[in-house]
C-alpha cells in the first residue's frame, strides 16, 4: 500500500531532521538575553537560516549533477569546476548577507525600531560567511565519502545539509552576535 | 569549464533576494512579538522545528509530484487520485511528526529550565499540532500548485518547488503560531 511505504520511508528522516531543528531551536532559546540586548537581531535569524539552506542545497545539487555528468569524481575532486562552485557559494553568501543586513535595518526603521546598522550588518556578514565556509567544507567532505562508497550524492547531500546546516548557522549567529557585541 | 562563479552569483541573486525579503518580514513579526517570545522561550525553540518539518514535507511532496509529472503517472488535474493520496499522506506524516517533536521539545524545555511561565504539556502539544496542521495544509497546497504551474510552463518543478515551499512555510509557520497562541490566550 502506497501510504504505508511513504510513511515508512520518509517519516524517520523527517523526524531526524526535526531533532536537528530542535538543537538549532535550543540555540535560539539560549540567545534570549542577546536578543533583548541587540534590537534587530531576531529579525535576521529566519533570513540567515533560509539563506544558508538555499545556497548550500543548491551547491550540493550542482555537485551531484557534476558527478552525474562525469566532470567530477573521487579521484578528481579538487578541480577547477569545484573551485568555481565554491567561489560562487562564498560570493553569493557575502553579497546576500549584506542585503539581509540592509533589509533588516530599513524594515525595522519603518516599524520604529532603531537597530545599530553597523552591528546588524556585521553580525549577519560574519555569521553568513563563516557558516558558508564551514558548510562548504562539510559538503565537500560528505561528497568525498559518498563518491568513495559509490552512492548517488543527490540522495544524501540534501537531508544531511538541511539537518547540520540549521544547527551550524544558529551557532554561527550566536558566536557572531557575542563577538560583535564584545568589540563594538 | 561548465561552471563560473559569476554565473552562479547572477543566477542565484534574484530569487534569493525575493526569498530573503519575505524571510525578513517573518523576522519582523518575531520582533513585534519579541516580549511574548522571551517570556516563553519554549516557542523560540519551536520555531525552527515548525519551519523545518513543513519545509521538508513540502519539498518531499514537491519532489514526488515532480517525478510523477515527469514520468506521467500524475496528471495536471485537481481530481488526480495519485495527487490526492500524496496530499493526504503528507498531512498525516505532518501531524505524527509534530506530535512526537512537541513532546521532545517540552521535555528539553523542562530539563533545561526554559519553562519560565507555566504551560501544560497537553496545551503545548495542542498548540504545536494545530499550528503544524494548518501549516502543512497550506504548504501541501502550495506545493501542488507550484508543481503543476511550473510543469505546465515547461519549467522543472524540482528547481522551483523547494525554495517556494520553504519560504512560504517559514513565513506562514510564524503567522499560524501566533494565531494559535492568540486563540489559546498564551503570551498576550
Amino acid at each position: 500500500m502506497l501510504a504505508k511505504v511513504m510513511v515508512k520511508q520518509s517519516l524517520p528522516l523527517i523526524i531526524f531532521c526535526g531533532i536537528g531543528a530542535i538543537l538549532a531551536g535550543s540555540t535560539f532559546g539560549a540567545m534570549k538575553d542577546l536578543i533583548r540586548e541587540i534590537p534587530g537581531l531576531i529579525v535576521i535569524i529566519p533570513a540567515i537560516i533560509a539563506l544558508r539552506g538555499n545556497i548550500s542545497t543548491a551547491f550540493g545539487s550542482r555537485i551531484g549533477s557534476a558527478y552525474h555528468l562525469g566532470i567530477i569524481n573521487a579521484d578528481n575532486l579538487w578541480n577547477d569546476e569545484l573551485k568555481e562552485n565554491i567561489k560562487g557559494s562564498l560570493f553569493l553568501s557575502f553579497f546576500v548577507s549584506i542585503i539581509i543586513g540592509l533589509l533588516s535595518y530599513f524594515t525595522s526603521f519603518l516599524l520604529n525600531v532603531y537597530p545599530d546598522p553597523v552591528k546588524i550588518i556585521l553580525i549577519v556578514l560574519i555569521a553568513g560567511v563563516i557558516s558558508a565556509i564551514i558548510l562548504t567544507l562539510m559538503t565537500i567532505g560528505i561528497i568525498y565519502l559518498v563518491f568513495k562508497r559509490g552512492y548517488d550524492p543527490d540522495n544524501v547531500t540534501g537531508p544531511a545539509l538541511a539537518t547540520f546546516g540549521d544547527i551550524i548557522t544558529m551557532l554561527c549567529i550566536f558566536g557572531s552576535a557575542i563577538f560583535v557585541e564584545a568589540i563594538l | 569549464m561548465i561552471y563560473s562563479w559569476k554565473k552562479i552569483v547572477k543566477h542565484g541573486l534574484p530569487l534569493l533576494t525575493i526569498t530573503l525579503l519575505i524571510e525578513v518580514f517573518a523576522g519582523q513579526i518575531l520582533q513585534g512579538k519579541q516580549e511574548a517570545l522571551l517570556l516563553f522561550p519554549i516557542f523560540l525553540i519551536s520555531i525552527p522545528v515548525i519551519n523545518s518539518v513543513s519545509g521538508n514535507i513540502g519539498s518531499v511532496l514537491g519532489a514526488r509530484l515532480a517525478s510523477g509529472l515527469h514520468v506521467g503517472y500524475i496528471q495536471i488535474s485537481l481530481k488526480d487520485k495519485e495527487m490526492h493520496d500524496n496530499l493526504f499522506i503528507s498531512i498525516l506524516i505532518g501531524i505524527i511528526t509534530y506530535f512526537i517533536l512537541a513532546i521532545v521539545i517540552y521535555l528539553i524545555a523542562l530539563f533545561g529550565n526554559l519553562l519560565t511561565e507555566d504551560i501544560a504539556l497537553i496545551e503545548f502539544i495542542a498548540i504545536i499540532v494545530l499550528t503544524g496542521f494548518l501549516l502543512i495544509c497550506i504548504v501541501a497546497f502550495v506545493s501542488v500548485f507550484t508543481a503543476f504551474i511550473s510543469f505546465k510552463r515547461g519549467l522543472d518543478p524540482d528547481d522551483i518547488v523547494a525554495p517556494v515551499v520553504t519560504t512560504v512555510g517559514d513565513f506562514m509557520g510564524i503567522v499560524f503560531l501566533f494565531f494559535i497562541l492568540g486563540i489559546f490566550g498564551v503570551g498576550l
